[in-house]
């Protein structure tokens, strides 16, 4: 699978969360649950892109032990970024 | 049992057998005298299916029944080993929630064959002159609340259960001269592995507030098993077209 380079899965990321704003800054470091548009069903948003981007499945639990876009990488596995 | 309820003699096929509501009808309807073929793609779950069965001529096929070209073969070999069909319960069903946003075509086209096409093609084949008992027989599609009710998230489910039930009234008409009666079956939330899997992706007040929307909290594949049961026996004749919700008072709010 080709890696991906985090400013991709950053967008990736603010379509899975339905950030229209294109001035809204998402970095490593943003905390995902305090942003407006994180609720529910964008958790299994979030799920579907990173299954869909890299083929894995993530268990909701695991997810929402994490809050930051770092976090969520580690999750994902770092060596599937650029 | 003797009965106007009893399903004796009655040859019933199951898709979706290995679980859930599915395995539980087979197992109701085999007390009830019932002979069922149980369709499932795992074999092995099948058998634990079979094994709980109370005796009579069953039968289980491990089939995906979205190989739609494999369906044929599957109720021809199923009359030959058992007898012509008089019951048929569509059980065989995914669940997804996903927000529209994040749905794909081809989400859809999964959701849809398992849970209505391979149900369609199923009925077409059965309701064949070689295949059906010539006394008449009963259709059942196990469909949701939400085919009749919304939910976030649900767009792919809920549409699908949603055209189980408008399959089912033209269905009914369409059958009707065969003496074959076709219904749904509305199912609130019911303890199931699928259901289980849905809560572990939910957080926990998601979970609250469903189990909160079923005034008789939720329900067991018996209570659907046993309104299967009704809609297959004699004792509802008269019955086609329609949908029968059994959901613990889910839509009545």
């Amino acid at each position: 699978m080709e890696k991906m380079k985090i400013e991709d899965f950053i967008n990736e990321l603010k379509e899975a969360l339905e950030i229209e704003n294109e001035d809204q800054e998402i970095t490593l470091e943003t905390n995902l649950k305090e942003l407006e548009e994180y609720d529910s069903l964008s958790v299994l948003s979030i799920i579907a892109m990173i299954d869909k981007n890299f083929d894995k499945q993530i268990p909701s639990a695991d997810f929402i032990k994490i809050t930051t876009v770092s976090g969520l990488m580690d999750l994902i596995g770092k060596e599937h970024f650029v | 049992m003797n009965s106007i309820f009893s399903l004796k003699n009655k040859n019933i096929l199951i898709t979706g057998a290995s679980s859930g509501i599915g395995r539980q009808c087979a197992i109701i309807f085999s007390q009830l005298g019932a002979n069922v073929i149980l369709i499932a793609r795992s074999k092995e779950r099948l058998k634990q299916t079979f094994d709980k069965l109370e005796k009579g001529n069953h039968l289980t096929i491990s089939q995906d029944i979205t190989e739609y070209n494999k369906l044929e073969e599957v109720v021809r070999c199923s009359v030959e080993k058992v007898g012509k069909i008089s019951g048929f319960v569509h059980s065989a069903g995914i669940e997804m929630t996903l927000p529209l946003r994040s749905m794909q075509p081809s989400y859809y086209e999964n959701i849809f064959s398992v849970n209505v096409i391979a149900g369609f093609e199923l009925a077409k084949i059965i309701s064949k002159k070689k295949y059906i008992n010539k006394d008449g027989a009963s259709f059942v599609f196990i469909s949701s609340v939400m085919g009749i009710l919304g939910q976030s998230g649900k767009v792919g489910y809920c549409s699908s259960k949603g055209a189980l039930i408008s399959g089912t009234k033209a269905m009914a008409l369409e059958l009707a001269k065969k003496n074959i009666r076709v219904n749904c079956v509305l199912p609130g939330v019911v303890e199931t592995e699928m259901s289980n899997k849905m809560f572990e992706n939910l957080p926990e007040e998601s979970k609250k507030t469903i189990m909160d929307m079923h005034p008789l909290g939720l329900g067991k594949p018996n209570d659907i098993a046993h309104a299967c049961t009704y809609l297959l026996s004699d004792a509802a004749r008269w019955i086609t077209g329609t949908n029968l919700i059994v959901d613990g008072g889910y839509s009545a709010k």
